[in-house]
């Protein structure tokens, strides 16, 4: 884990450097993720149509999946309530997901304020990261609210606790790879302010293939194959295949292991970029 | 012993040279010609603890560019840097505890927040003990009269009441170093003068280090004892804000307002400013022309409704040393 120190320290941390050993100060990060709770919950509208359009979305989806099930019962000995039940979370879990801490690069950059942040004692990679896990924060609040109206309309499996914990590991997992795919799109903006149209197809890209809207073992022969492969499926198809059993526990290892990796690669890469791009900043002077 | 140190100071901009027409900007990605611009070259510079120097320049000179090298998130070409002793590209982060920066036309106040969590922020982010975090806030809110908008979010804000709320942040965690970038721009005659009360009050009570950015010379003229001139990237003068009048003060115009139109205006030992027409300005050096041989004189040889003396505002000192350039001015005896 070498990479992950050179990470944080290019950004931020030669002035805590003593002796060697690296001291962060977590409070400055602790307070802006509050503080973007707070400026989150006060788009209420925002909020309310959220829960309202993810609410909706269950219910449609559960329609379709019930309509097509009953041309074609039970593909992949994936049961109708176990399809409800991985359509459901899949829809909470983007709740939490879609939040993207790192657009601030790409917003800052474009507004020239990245100076101003590169001016204080912090690690800016790292504000970001604390940033979307205030949102996160906010939208985690909403899940609840999702769910029991999500409940109203339809039946969702409870696993067992233990295959419980292993999903809320492999979602905290796919969480972080999800942070540096969002990083490394938004620091296209470093080079090239207009980053719009790459993000739209990456989105739409990773939507189809990470397994939120279609499990990925739908997919047929080579492309079947090809997705598991993508980064994408460390995002959504892990957390949810071990959520509706389709991995079972002696297969969790590997899983988490395929994850880490990403994220190891992708915080690696990240930094990489961080690196060239923060230096493009201060050579072409912000 | 200098607090701020700079020696030959230089920043070059290199960009690829654009290609024009079509398929130009292809050839410019992949073009291996640059063009270069000189932003600073060549500033070598040294401040005492506790000054407030006035860096004044036209737009271009090369001010914003040595303020991004002093604050550490411009990497110099060549040339030495030092600032409360730390080399501020080094050592970005433990630069960016000693230093306070305010700039007129972006705010580093968070947008969607009330005021004061702005300063909340602030307190964790530089790790402000309360006791000092409390002491500072109440004073500032006191002297910047920030009372009746401390719980408004920023964007809410006027331009007045932001810039007051921009102050105080800087000034939350006791800088030794504070680079005010043309803090008073936009603002009414009233929010200025607040301002320029709060720079003296910081800079003589707590002996902060001041360099203030400006196109306003009323700001420099009320604060600074100390101006450093730039021009083109380099230091045209660096000194007394007295010496500069003095040197180029011996310089009066005479304005006269003509009664009928007059084409060509001529005095014998004054030089022409400008004329229109209906009214002229003339310079002349007091040491050498007196005046009111002048006005006798321009009386005799045109039908005059009026006749001003001017003494020299920094104002247009400075404005005289942009167009013609700077010719160090022999001292004048006293």
């Amino acid at each position: 884990m070498h990479l992950w120190p050179a990470f944080l320290r290019l950004d931020g941390m030669d002035g805590s450097m003593k002796a060697g050993v690296m001291r962060m100060r977590f409070a400055p990060y602790v307070e802006f993720a509050k503080k973007a709770f707070a400026r989150e919950a006060t788009y209420r509208m925002e909020v309310a149509t959220e829960v309202g359009s993810l609410v909706l979305r269950v219910y449609l989806l559960r329609s379709l999946w019930t309509a097509l099930y009953a041309q074609n019962a039970a593909p992949m000995n994936l049961p109708l309530h176990s399809m409800i039940t991985y359509a459901t979370v899949a829809l909470l879990m983007s709740l939490i997901l879609e939040v993207d801490g790192t657009r601030l690069i790409r917003e800052k950059l474009r507004e020239g304020s990245i100076a101003t942040d590169l001016m204080k004692p912090i690690s800016v990679p790292f504000y970001f990261f604390s940033d979307g896990i205030g949102q996160t924060g906010l939208h985690a609040v909403l899940v609840i609210p999702s769910l029991l109206f999500s409940l109203l309309l339809v039946h969702i499996d409870v696993p067992s606790p233990a295959v419980l914990g292993a999903f809320a590991l492999s979602f905290a997992l796919g969480y972080c790879v999800n942070f540096f795919i969002n990083f490394l799109m938004n620091s296209i903006a470093f080079w090239t302010l207009e980053t719009f149209a790459i993000q739209l197809i990456v989105r739409w890209v990773s939507d189809l293939l990470s397994g939120q809207i279609i499990p990925l073992m739908f997919f047929p022969g080579v492309l079947g194959r090809l997705v598991v492969a993508l980064p994408f499926a460390a995002v959504y198809s892990t957390p949810l295949l071990i959520y509706v059993g389709v991995i079972p526990p002696s297969g969790w290892a590997s899983a988490f292991a395929v994850q880490i990796a990403w994220l190891v690669s992708f915080a690696a890469l990240s930094s990489l970029v961080w690196r060239a791009g923060a230096r493009r900043v201060v050579i072409q002077g912000g | 012993m200098p607090i701020i140190r700079t020696r030959d100071l230089r920043k070059v901009f290199r960009s690829p040279r654009r290609v024009p027409g079509a398929f130009g900007a292809l050839r410019t990605l992949l073009s291996r010609e640059y063009e270069e611009k000189i932003a600073v070259d060549g500033v070598t510079m040294s401040l005492e603890a506790g000054e407030l120097v006035g860096y004044i320049g036209p737009n271009g000179a090369g001010k914003s560019t040595t303020i991004k090298m002093l604050t550490g998130i411009l990497v110099p070409t060549s040339g030495e840097i030092e600032v409360a002793g730390v080399v501020p590209h080094e050592a970005r982060t433990e630069n960016a505890r000693n230093i306070g920066v305010v700039f007129g036309q972006r705010s580093q106040l968070y947008w969607d927040l009330p005021l004061v969590e702005s300063f909340e922020l602030l307190r964790a982010i530089y790790g402000i003990p309360q006791a000092q975090y409390r002491r500072n806030l109440d004073a500032f809110i006191e002297l910047l009269q920030m009372d009746e908008f401390l719980r408004t979010p920023v964007r809410q804000l006027s331009l007045g009441q932001r810039m007051r709320g921009d102050f105080a942040a800087a000034m939350l965690h006791d800088p030794k170093i504070v680079y005010l970038d043309e803090p008073t721009i936009g603002l009414d005659v009233v929010a200025k003068e607040a301002i320029r009360e709060f720079i003296a009050r910081i800079n003589a009570e707590r002996g902060t280090t001041i360099i203030l950015t400006t196109h306003d010379l009323a700001d420099v003229e009320r604060l600074c004892s100390r101006i450093v001139l730039i021009d083109h990237g380099h230091v045209v003068f660096d000194g007394d804000v007295e010496r500069l009048k003095n040197a180029y003060g011996k310089f009066r115009t005479l304005v006269l307002a003509f009664d009928e139109p007059v084409a060509h205006p001529v005095l014998d030992g004054a030089e022409l400013e400008e004329a229109d027409g209906a009214t002229a300005r003339f310079r002349f050096d007091r040491n050498r022309e007196r005046a009111d041989l002048l006005i006798r004189q321009a009386s005799e040889r045109y039908r005059l409704s009026d006749v001003t003396l001017e003494e020299p505002d920094l104002e247009s000192i400075i404005r005289r040393i942009y167009v013609e350039g700077y010719a160090q001015p022999e001292e004048t005896p006293r």
